[in-house]
């Protein structure tokens, strides 16, 4: 895993002037912490959610991240992997309609956490981002759209259409003019290669070519 | 069944029945399917083609219809006015937008037999844009069939006990 800094009692012992150019930018963050700004000597790895605290004490700001306790939840079947969709056994198993799972790599804004942060690894991460482009374009994640720009008015309003296994993005496809005849026609891609090896529970095959 | 009458069971063996499809969040195509079946008598046990043994379909909410992939946008339909130079080619966007009914309306024309009770099995079929549906129709309904796609539930939908229920797969 990557080095992480912890933002513990550390940080009292940075200067005022340079904890509070920071602060502003770590009073954004208030639950979700382990992005370090400075290189620290000394570093202490430790996992857990981190609640940002300001202390002020005359001109000094100090920035504390005190790891909160949270509840030992259910532990995963195979806590010897690497990448947290081996430790859970899900390897082929989850979909863009899992959005629970899909909720715990995604930021407020709907991107994707990088890799570094989650562990997970690269082929996974991959599918992840596929499902989240998916569930997105789906509407299934309402919640996480990115802030607009205050006063922004939109100039012409949008189609609501519902759609769902959209590979490509909306504006990026052009219209098939000619699909050709039968036997060679010029199919239109649903779903995603990626997802090829999902577990299918029931006897449809999974078809990426409609 | 030996309970009923033998003119009550032939009215309920030959009676055409009116079946309801809500086609919200489901794909047309496989919408077009039910509805070719039931309009053309196939799911009866005394089908044939020369009987008219189709019953009504009624699907509603045709305007909430989810295309997979990209079709809204690569999905063409095409006419041709008879004149020269008018072909004519639309995006499912266009047309959807331009008439809420009318990629149903292909779907299921192209799914029927192409033979001369096409025409009539279309009239058997009704469409519905939203799901305000006119006082007679409603009466006439019999069945309401299920759907053929498993609509996804969105984030919000899901409650707080099933969210904390969800294992963290990873701790930051």
């Amino acid at each position: 895993m990557a080095a992480r800094c912890v933002l513990g009692s550390i940080w009292t012992s940075l200067s005022g002037v340079k904890s509070v150019a920071s602060s502003s930018n770590m009073s954004v963050f208030q639950s979700i912490t382990n992005y370090p700004q400075l290189s620290v000597f000394g570093i202490i790895q430790s996992r857990g959610i981190r609640q940002v605290v300001e202390k002020k004490e005359g001109k000094t700001t100090i920035i504390e991240g005190l790891t909160q306790d949270t509840p030992t939840g259910p532990q995963p079947p195979n806590p010897t992997a690497q990448c947290p969709i081996y430790r859970w056994n899900l390897q082929n198993k989850y979909n863009y309609t899992d959005v629970l799972l899909l909720s715990q790599f995604i930021r407020s804004d709907g991107g994707m956490l990088p890799r570094r942060v989650t562990g997970l690894c690269a082929q996974e991460h991959r599918k992840i981002a596929i499902c989240v482009q998916m569930a997105h374009r789906a509407g299934l994640l309402p919640d996480h759209k990115p802030p607009l720009p205050e006063g922004h008015v939109p100039k012409k309003p949008k189609p609501q259409l519902n759609r769902y296994l959209t590979r490509w993005s909306i504006d990026s496809v052009k219209p098939i003019y000619r699909a050709g005849l039968k036997w060679c026609k010029n199919r239109i891609s649903v779903g995603h290669p990626a997802l090829r090896n999902n577990v299918q529970y029931g006897k449809k095959i999974l078809y990426l070519k409609h | 069944m030996s309970s009923f009458t033998k003119s009550a069971q032939q009215w309920a063996t030959f009676a055409r029945s009116w079946y309801l499809i809500d086609a919200r969040m489901q794909p047309p195509g496989k919408i077009a399917t039910m509805c070719a079946i039931r309009l053309q008598g196939k799911h009866k046990p005394i089908y044939h083609a020369l009987s008219d043994v189709g019953d009504h379909v009624v699907v509603m909410n045709s305007r909430h219809i989810a295309f997979s992939g990209n079709k809204w946008e690569q999905k063409m339909y095409s006419s041709h006015t008879q004149y020269p130079g008018g072909f004519k080619q639309v995006t499912a966007t266009q047309l959807h937008l331009k008439d809420p009914k009318a990629i149903v309306k292909l779907a299921v024309y192209g799914m029927l037999p192409r033979n001369l009770s096409r025409r009539t099995m279309m009239q058997r079929l009704h469409l519905f844009p939203e799901d305000d549906l006119p006082e007679d129709i409603l009466l006439n309904l019999t069945e309401e069939l299920p759907q053929p796609r498993e609509i996804p539930r969105r984030l919000n939908e899901y409650s707080q006990e099933e969210r904390e229920a969800f294992p963290t797969l990873w701790t930051p």
